[in-house]
């Protein structure tokens, strides 16, 4: 039976922002619907509406003609809409199974057998039995999916699913995604990735500041259209000239860098070793959770660890802090902007004084100089324009991307050798991510150095002069990255190996 | 939308000055479900309030005991704001108090038979030496065993309760005490210095004003302060901006622990004037209160002492004149604390109605 699902005139207003503004929408089974938009466009609100985790403040939902009262996710599944989110709600200690069986209605002989028809049907390669905690990202998707697909859901949602996936998982994903589009399930795909809309869905609804600015067959678009349509404006490219040649000094070089630690969700870290010359920018790439946290704390000083080597600019700082290691002029961005690099509660001139460099004189004979401070302040708010010059606001109030550029600018403002950035871009909009790489750039062509941990192939790709891969903790050879194709990138993410 | 439904949402931003505002209203909602049960009990309101809020104040005298009992209060207070500021939950600050107790007192019982003015300095200075090195095992126990320092400090009273104990029953008791748990009196240049003639109010307040005063300074102007304003924010943050993160654990608990000692020796040199069993009506755990009352301010925590200690001598009064026990201080205490926490919900948080957000969208 045909699937008609509309969305009609929904609106949400949070304090301060429209979330969604009059938003009306119809999709039809038999297709797949990309729903495109930057981070804080509403594509998220307006799914969680149609899941029943949100209410509308006003406008209807309607699946065949009938209208949906949709206030708990309880209601969702009734209606039998299904949704994958972002983040999987899935208990890591539990197997397979069990985390199937939680919300299962009938017992678990027949539930068994029903998932097994499920892995058949979709070739999905999964133990039932296994601990959640023991599958990749893409096998822990597919159990989200299959846990929807128990349900014969009328429509499946899936919010952002390809950011923790290999490329080959991606691919997978979207052969899966067009069998259940043949069987007649309506299929709404949220992203902010330009090709695999292209590639997978047949028409897209572009969103932005809340508002649907264009619905169109994606066979009628291109990435340059869509883009515009997304950002509202013509983007400039940036692309960055290789910089790396093989007569430059080493700056940095790490050594036998071991981590073993005994917490389970934590990655160990086996035997690294590279190092980084004058002007580069080295790009580590890799899923998210293959030891990419343990390696930007290591080297930035937070975890010491023994026995290792790692020499900066001719001095060993393997047991230095994150402090003394600044004060040879290293600089640390990491990828969690609000409770680690910076405090939301503080005041920017605040933040700013995280990073207390000796000449900075922030703190003379232990007193804080608080008019340094400010006036160092104003000076990163305009050298990296931040959209205010009031110091004393709560940094809060800092949009993700103002933030990051704080945050940036304060690491910058020391003119440091070397920057360790871990996903810069993480969740900023098109806007800031342009800057922020533009400022990356920068770097590189004053002869400072940059690593660049990302979880974003097409960041790394962009900004670095070598690459290499991390996998559970261990580190693929580093390759020049005019010889690397994101296809190479993502089977080396995906633990296989090339050539 | 035919159904109510009630969510719970953060605020973004609290004015501060409500932030500073809410500890009145906790206080007036207190004085009011004071009156109610008050009224449960068979009295007339608002005659038991004025007994309980009025009366103890109304003569000079008891505006000094105000601040004899308001004096420990700060003073701990003060101490465990630097904890509490920097997230770390020292609960232990009277048995910190009994300890600091023991060891100025040791040094007075030392000097029971002798006169001179370095006397009750060194007294002051083993006092607070005696708190520090309290508080310093639940710290080292976190810093390098990982315990919890919540339950290793607050366990950790009952042992220095145990030991003073053990002290004025055995070998410090008084040899012509007839066996009283109590040592020999002090000697008088062993007694903090009286204010006023006839008054028990002694010099211990300046200590707890200077504490005030330092404490602001240090918590506002130093880096040590910025360090601990961080930490208690965000312990990531404070790793990863490189701060020495145990030696400041280590900083915070010996500040707590000597300014709790600090108290304990004013109790003893003040209004005691000798150990017994009984130094401290529990200052050390309504001092907590006093804390989160002042917010963690140093000046705040100065009004939040007078108010506390209000609620002691309150009780006292009450029970001469309305004959009813004592430990109603300790249910204005606990309402104070309750009423505290419950007005600080509603300024994080806001109660949302479904159905009526819905209307006011349609204009």
């Amino acid at each position: 039976m045909a699937t008609d699902l509309r969305i009609s005139n929904i609106s949400k207003i949070y304090p301060g922002c429209v979330a969604n503004d009059n938003v009306s929408l119809q999709f039809k089974s038999g297709k797949i619907y990309a729903l495109l938009g930057e981070n804080g466009a509403g594509k998220s609100t307006l799914v969680k509406i149609l899941s029943g985790v949100i209410s509308p403040d006003n406008g209807e939902v309607f699946l065949n003609e009938k209208n949906l009262k949709l206030s708990s996710p309880l209601d969702a599944k009734k209606n039998k809409i299904g949704m994958v989110f972002q983040h999987f709600n899935l208990f890591e200690t539990l197997s397979v199974f069990e985390n199937l069986s939680i919300d299962a209605t009938e017992d678990n002989k027949s539930l068994r057998v029903r998932i097994n028809e499920i892995l058949k049907k979709y070739n999905f390669n999964i133990d039932l039995d296994v601990p959640v905690l023991n599958l990749s990202a893409g096998q822990k998707q597919k159990v989200e999916i299959i846990r929807c697909l128990l349900r014969s859901p009328k429509v499946l949602i899936m919010d952002e699913p390809t950011s923790v996936l290999t490329e080959q998982e991606t691919e997978e994903l979207f052969i899966s995604l067009k069998k259940f589009c043949d069987e007649g399930i309506l299929i709404i795909y949220i992203t902010h990735k330009l090709k695999e809309v292209l590639s997978l869905c047949d028409e897209v609804a572009v969103m932005r500041k809340g508002k649907v600015v264009s619905v169109s067959q994606t066979q009628n678009e291109k990435v340059e259209t869509l883009a515009n349509k997304m950002v509202g404006q013509k983007l400039a490219k940036i692309k960055k000239k290789i910089n790396f040649s093989k007569n430059k000094d080493e700056i940095f070089k790490v050594k036998h860098l071991n981590f073993y630690s005994d917490d389970p969700f934590e990655t160990n870290l086996v035997n690294l070793n590279f190092s980084v010359k004058k002007g580069e920018c080295l790009g580590i790439a890799g899923i998210s959770g293959n030891g990419q946290n343990e390696l930007f704390q290591i080297l930035s000083g937070e975890i010491i660890t023994p026995n290792t080597s790692i020499i900066f600019r001719n001095k060993e700082i393997a047991k230095l802090n994150p402090k003394q290691r600044r004060e040879y002029l290293m600089a640390f961005s990491p990828e969690d902007r609000i409770s680690q690099a910076a405090v939301p509660e503080l005041k920017i001139y605040e933040n700013v004084a995280l990073n207390n460099f000796k000449s900075s004189n922030f703190f003379e004979k232990g007193l804080v100089n608080e008019r340094k401070i400010k006036e160092h302040s104003k000076k990163i708010l305009s050298d990296f324009s931040v959209n205010t010059d009031n110091v004393e606001l709560k940094s809060q109030f800092l949009s993700g991307g103002n933030l990051q550029k704080l945050i940036l600018g304060r690491e910058l403002i020391t003119a440091p050798e070397l920057l360790i950035c871990y996903n810069p871009t993480w969740g900023l909009d098109v806007g800031a991510i342009n800057y922020i790489h533009e400022t990356l750039i920068k770097i590189n062509d004053q002869e400072k150095s940059t690593i660049l941990i990302s979880t974003d192939t097409e960041e790394l790709l962009k900004l670095s002069d070598r690459i290499a891969v991390i996998y559970k903790g261990k580190l693929s050879k580093i390759m020049p990255s005019d010889e690397v194709t994101p296809e190479k990138l993502g089977i080396l993410m995906g633990g296989g190996s090339i050539d | 939308m035919e159904d109510l439904l009630i969510r719970i949402e953060k605020r973004n931003d609290v004015p501060t000055t409500l932030y500073f505002f809410t500890p009145f209203i906790a206080i007036i909602l207190t004085i009011i479900g004071g009156g109610i049960i008050f009224y449960a009990l068979g009295f007339n309101p608002v005659e038991a309030l004025k007994f309980y809020f009025i009366t103890p104040i109304s003569n000079l005298y008891g505006f000094s005991e105000l601040l004899l009992k308001a004096t420990p209060l700060c003073l701990i207070a003060i101490g465990l704001s630097f904890c509490f500021k920097s997230n770390n939950w020292n609960i232990g600050a009277e048995g910190q108090l009994t300890f600091g107790a023991i060891v100025g007192g040791g040094v007075a019982l030392l000097f029971y038979n002798q006169e001179g003015f370095y006397i009750l300095p060194l007294i002051i200075i083993a006092g607070a030496i005696g708190g520090m090195i309290f508080a310093l095992i639940p710290a080292i126990l976190k810093t390098y065993f990982n315990t919890n320092e919540i339950l290793v400090s607050l366990m950790l009273v009952y042992v220095s309760k145990l030991i003073l104990d053990y002290l004025v029953v055995g070998p410090w008791s008084n040899p012509e005490g007839f066996n009283f748990p109590e040592t020999r009196q002090f000697s008088d240049s062993s007694r903090m210095p009286l204010l006023f003639e006839g008054l028990r109010i002694h010099a211990g307040i300046f200590i707890a004003l200077a504490a005030v005063l330092v404490s602001w300074f240090v918590l506002y102007k130093t880096y040590l302060g910025f360090q601990i304003k961080v930490s208690g924010l965000s312990l990531k943050t404070a790793k990863y901006a490189g701060f020495k993160g145990k030696t400041m654990i280590l900083i915070v608990f010996m500040i707590s622990g000597a300014c709790a000692g600090l108290a304990g020796v004013g109790e003893i040199t003040g209004p005691i004037g000798q150990l017994h069993r009984m130094i401290s009506p529990d200052y050390g755990f309504t001092a907590i209160i006093v804390a989160f009352l002042g917010r963690l301010n140093p000046f705040g925590i100065i009004f939040a002492s007078l108010v506390v200690s209000l609620t002691y001598l309150g009780a006292e009064t009450a029970q001469i004149f309305l004959q009813i026990p004592q430990y109603t201080g300790q249910v204005f205490q606990g309402m104070i604390l309750f009423f505290l926490l419950a007005s600080d919900y509603l300024l994080f948080f806001k109660i949302k109605f479904q159905n009526f957000s819905k209307n006011e969208l349609r204009h």
